[in-house]
């Protein structure tokens, strides 16, 4: 089953609105869309069907959601301030993590110091630094197109029509 | 030049009056008072002549090429070698050797040591030639050669160590040709020139004397550019000048000791009795000079040694390479020098100066190529690239020739001065 | 470190001596000897434990910069596996940036370290040019003019990462080819250089070269077991704009360890002071000793012309 990615949001904000978050009450897997299609970014790549329902039953959620689905933080560097945080309004990953990076704001806002996450990666960032090491870990596909395929825009990019295009082993 | 030898006991044309009364015109005095059929002849009959035309028939082509293709049709254009053998032969190789204007300039005008007057305008020469080819190697070498005079007139950089050569070399080498040109004006007979260019000799060598010894050792300087490239036994950040200009002395000395030599040997019929009289003597004098400034090499280089404490590169490789360094390029002609000086060997000096001229572009080439990058691997130049260098080296030799030939560097002129 | 301090004291009074003596040397070398790098200048810190190797920088930069076609496309990976002369692939007049593995004994993933200008501090590039093609701007790049170059690659020898390059191609336009940190495309409209936005792991961060330092130093402390306790370029060369972690040593990650803690220009510093003492000391000191030289002479002939008075 294919769910677009706006109604998932739709309905859990819906659904964290109706429900006033207790600690008590974590998100679950079952909480969870069975498939997310990844395009926010897909200019070079195609969109990214993810199976999340597959992966919740590799991974806990907080493998990838940090503490905002409840579970407890075991991270040192983040159990500092997130040791009992209670779930969170916003789980998906675009909704911290900027499609947009390094824009000017942003970076004159790392050199505030009371600004905490000034290393939060972006958007791309955050996708690839959390799904390549455990597919690395796990023998899973790690080559860029074990996960999407290149568009046309992406195979231009990468200058794969030029020259020796036969010795080309993506 | 035989039949020099062969038909005539007197040199020819050392006066502008010929035997008959007339005065020689340009082309006779070019001609050395040949026809031009005896000239040909006598050109045609030398097999050093073949040899030259044989380097210019290949290297001629491959220089075309390298302006019309670009540098890396020539050579392995290399960007971690990005000086070649272009500038480490030709700039960081003849420069040295020209250093004997000016110390030669020194010895007779400052100190005051008329005996090596007999010798000095080839010293002079010596120097003029070498920088200006050395020049030459530098617009070989140079990517864009149409804009040499940029550093000077466009944009300016004066913060940084070429700079300094860039314009001591320029100054140098007018200063050269005012010093060299008092021989040409007598020859071309234009006394007003000579007599402005007497009066100003001292001022002339002083300015040679501050030029050199701040361009040689610049050039050594731009060695400090690249503390991480060069091999720590082969640069020593605060001494580098100093080496580089400590050795350009004995350097400049033995080229005019091997020049005198080979002047005495194969052009004997232009030289007059006052040179050929008193070469050895000077080349004696020239030797102890020679002796001393390889003793101070020698010891100022150890001490670059103990002053960064490389004691231990001795024992590798590079160590022993360096080592045989010295003791081929410093130690050897520095014995040879000194027992032939006090034995009054003349040979022997001339075969030390030989050695340390050969050990002076060995130390160079070192330098600026051999034991650059030494972490990396040694490139080898390619065989166009060793072409177009003994080709432009021949062009010195044929410019040297035929100065030497015409103008009073090895006699003096018996016409008014 | 007494004997480096007075060194350094010496060495100020031989560039205000050089000041004084050529005017035309002041600004540069006063400003020298006191530069510190520009207080918002950009920077990028590359975290190699990030790096996957997947060549989007490379391929980036050939689009922003224009540059040639490749030989092989960016997604054919058997290009780490070559060698020149035993050397990994490094930068040329076709490609600004490159990125190589790195095979350590001992570590289970190979790493992968991209290279690039570094955009120094205080370029050595720069100071070693006698035209003046290069310039530090105030955002951190090291930008160079090809109309004032003459080719004489100095630049080149100097450079303690061997970036800068020549088109030795060209004979009529010929130029140095190297990375300008994207200067006058993106950095000056407060952007992030191509590489930077194409990198998929964020393996680059933009940012102010002191919040970068300051970024650094916080990822070795949160992960001491992941990373080297050093930043790669904070002092190396004088610190430059560009700098790296590493979770091995550095040297075995390609690294040149031997480059130095401090600007290349201090090197030719203690040259650059003594000139302008030659300049002044030498014409009094051999006229002097050609008047002593002289003497006997002259007091031979003052005698003679007295005697024949």
């Amino acid at each position: 089953m294919r769910t677009p990615p706006r109604t998932v949001l739709a309905a859990a904000v819906l659904l964290l609105a109706g429900t006033p978050p207790l600690p008590g009450l974590a998100l679950d897997q079952y909480d969870a869309p069975e498939t997310v299609v990844i395009d926010s970014l897909a200019r070079l790549y195609q969109p990214v069907r993810f199976s999340h329902i597959r992966h919740t039953k590799l991974a806990r959620c907080k493998d990838c959601h940090h503490h905002t689905t409840g579970q407890e933080d075991t991270d040192s560097n983040c159990f500092r301030c997130h040791a009992y945080s209670p779930e969170a309004s916003i789980v998906s990953c675009k909704d911290c993590h900027t499609g947009k990076q390094f824009y000017p704001e942003q970076v004159a806002a790392a050199g505030n110091p009371n600004l905490y996450h000034i290393d939060k990666p972006g958007l791309k960032g955050a996708y690839h630094l959390n799904c390549i090491p455990c597919h690395v870990k796990k023998n899973a596909p790690s080559g860029c197109e074990g996960c999407h395929a290149l568009t046309d825009a992406g195979r231009a990019f990468f200058r794969v029509d030029s020259k020796n295009r036969g010795s080309a082993t993506p | 030049m035989r039949t020099f030898i062969a038909n005539n006991q007197v040199i020819p044309i050392t006066n502008h009056l010929r035997p008959d009364g007339g005065r020689w015109t340009i082309r006779e005095k070019l001609l050395l008072g040949l026809s031009w059929d005896q000239y040909r002849a006598q050109f045609l009959r030398n097999p050093v002549n073949w040899a030259l035309c044989f380097v210019f028939a290949v290297g001629v082509p491959i220089l075309l090429q390298r302006y019309l293709f670009g540098l890396g049709s020539i050579t392995h254009a290399s960007n971690d070698y990005p000086w070649g053998l272009f500038l480490g032969f030709g700039l960081f190789g003849m420069v040295p050797l020209s250093a004997s204007g000016f110390l030669l300039g020194t010895t007779v005008e400052i100190f005051g040591r008329k005996d090596f007057v007999p010798i000095e305008r080839l010293a002079l020469l010596n120097g003029l030639l070498g920088y200006f080819f050395a020049v030459v190697y530098l617009e070989v070498d140079l990517g864009m050669p149409w804009r040499l005079y940029y550093p000077m007139f466009v944009s300016l950089g004066p913060a940084a160590v070429l700079f300094l050569v860039a314009w001591h070399v320029a100054t140098y080498l007018s200063v050269q040709i005012a010093e060299v040109s008092s021989a040409y004006f007598e020859w071309t007979g234009w006394l007003k020139g000579k007599r402005f260019v007497r009066s100003i000799t001292i001022g002339l060598t002083i300015a040679g004397i501050i030029l050199s010894t701040l361009h040689q050792g610049a050039l050594g300087a731009l060695f400090n550019y690249a503390p991480a490239k060069v091999h720590p036994l082969w640069l020593s950040a605060s001494f580098q000048w100093i080496h580089f200009f400590c050795s350009a002395i004995f350097a400049g000395l033995s080229m005019v000791i091997v020049a005198g030599a080979l002047c005495k040997r194969h052009l004997a019929w232009r030289c007059d009795r006052r040179f050929l009289d008193n070469v050895d003597q000077c080349t004696l004098g020239l030797g102890k000079g020679c002796a001393y400034a390889l003793i101070t090499y020698l010891v100022i280089k150890v001490v670059g040694v103990a002053h960064d404490n490389e004691w231990a590169y001795l024992l590798t490789g590079w160590g022993r390479y360096f080592l045989l360094e010295m003791a081929l390029a410093v130690v050897l002609p520095m014995c040879l020098f000194a027992y032939g000086v006090k034995h009054r060997r003349v040979g022997l000096v001339r075969w030390a100066a030989l050695i340390s001229v050969l050990g002076i572009v060995w130390n160079r080439l070192n330098t600026a190529m051999i034991c650059f990058n030494w972490q990396l691997y040694r490139e080898v130049p390619h065989w166009k690239e060793i072409w177009v260098t003994v080709t432009i080296f021949a062009l010195y030799f044929v410019v040297y020739r035929f100065i030497l030939y015409r103008l009073p560097i090895l006699y003096q002129w018996q016409g008014e001065k | 470190m007494p004997t480096l301090i007075d060194r350094r004291r010496f060495l100020r009074g031989g560039l205000l001596a050089s000041a004084a003596a050529t005017v035309s040397l002041a600004p540069a070398q006063t400003e020298a000897a006191s530069f510190e790098g520009y207080p918002n200048a950009m920077g990028v810190l590359v975290d190699l434990s990030r790096c996957v190797g997947c060549r989007s920088c490379e391929a980036a930069c050939n689009k922003e910069q224009q540059l040639p076609a490749p030989e092989k496309p960016f997604n054919d990976f058997s290009v780490f596996d070559e060698l020149h002369h035993g050397q990994k692939r490094r930068t040329d007049e076709t490609r600004y940036t490159v990125v190589n593995r790195y095979d350590i004994p001992g570590r289970e993933h190979p790493l992968f370290r991209k290279i690039q200008c570094n955009h120094c501090q205080e370029p050595a590039c720069l100071t070693s040019c006698f035209v003046n093609a290069y310039t530090k701007t105030p955002e951190g790049a090291v930008v160079y003019d090809p109309d004032v170059c003459v080719g004489c690659r100095t630049c080149m020898i100097a450079c303690p990462f061997l970036i800068p390059t020549f088109r030795y191609s060209s004979a009529f336009k010929p130029r140095i080819m190297k990375c300008v940190f994207c200067y006058d495309t993106r950095l000056t409209k407060g952007l992030p250089p191509a590489c930077v936005e194409a990198c998929p792991q964020e393996a680059l961060t933009f940012g102010r070269r002191s919040d970068l330092v300051t970024m650094g130093r916080q990822r070795i402390r949160e992960n001491p077991s992941a990373y080297v306790d050093h930043i790669y370029g904070e002092h190396e060369a004088g610190g430059t704009a560009w700098m790296y972690l590493s979770p091995a040593p550095f040297d075995q990650a390609g690294f040149d360890t031997s480059v130095p803690k401090e600007p290349i220009l201090n090197y030719v510093k203690d040259f650059l002071g003594i000139v302008p003492m030659v300049l002044t000391i030498w014409p009094a000191l051999f006229a002097g000793f050609h008047l002593l030289a002289h003497r006997k002479e002259k007091m031979q002939q003052v005698n003679k012309n007295e005697g024949e008075v």
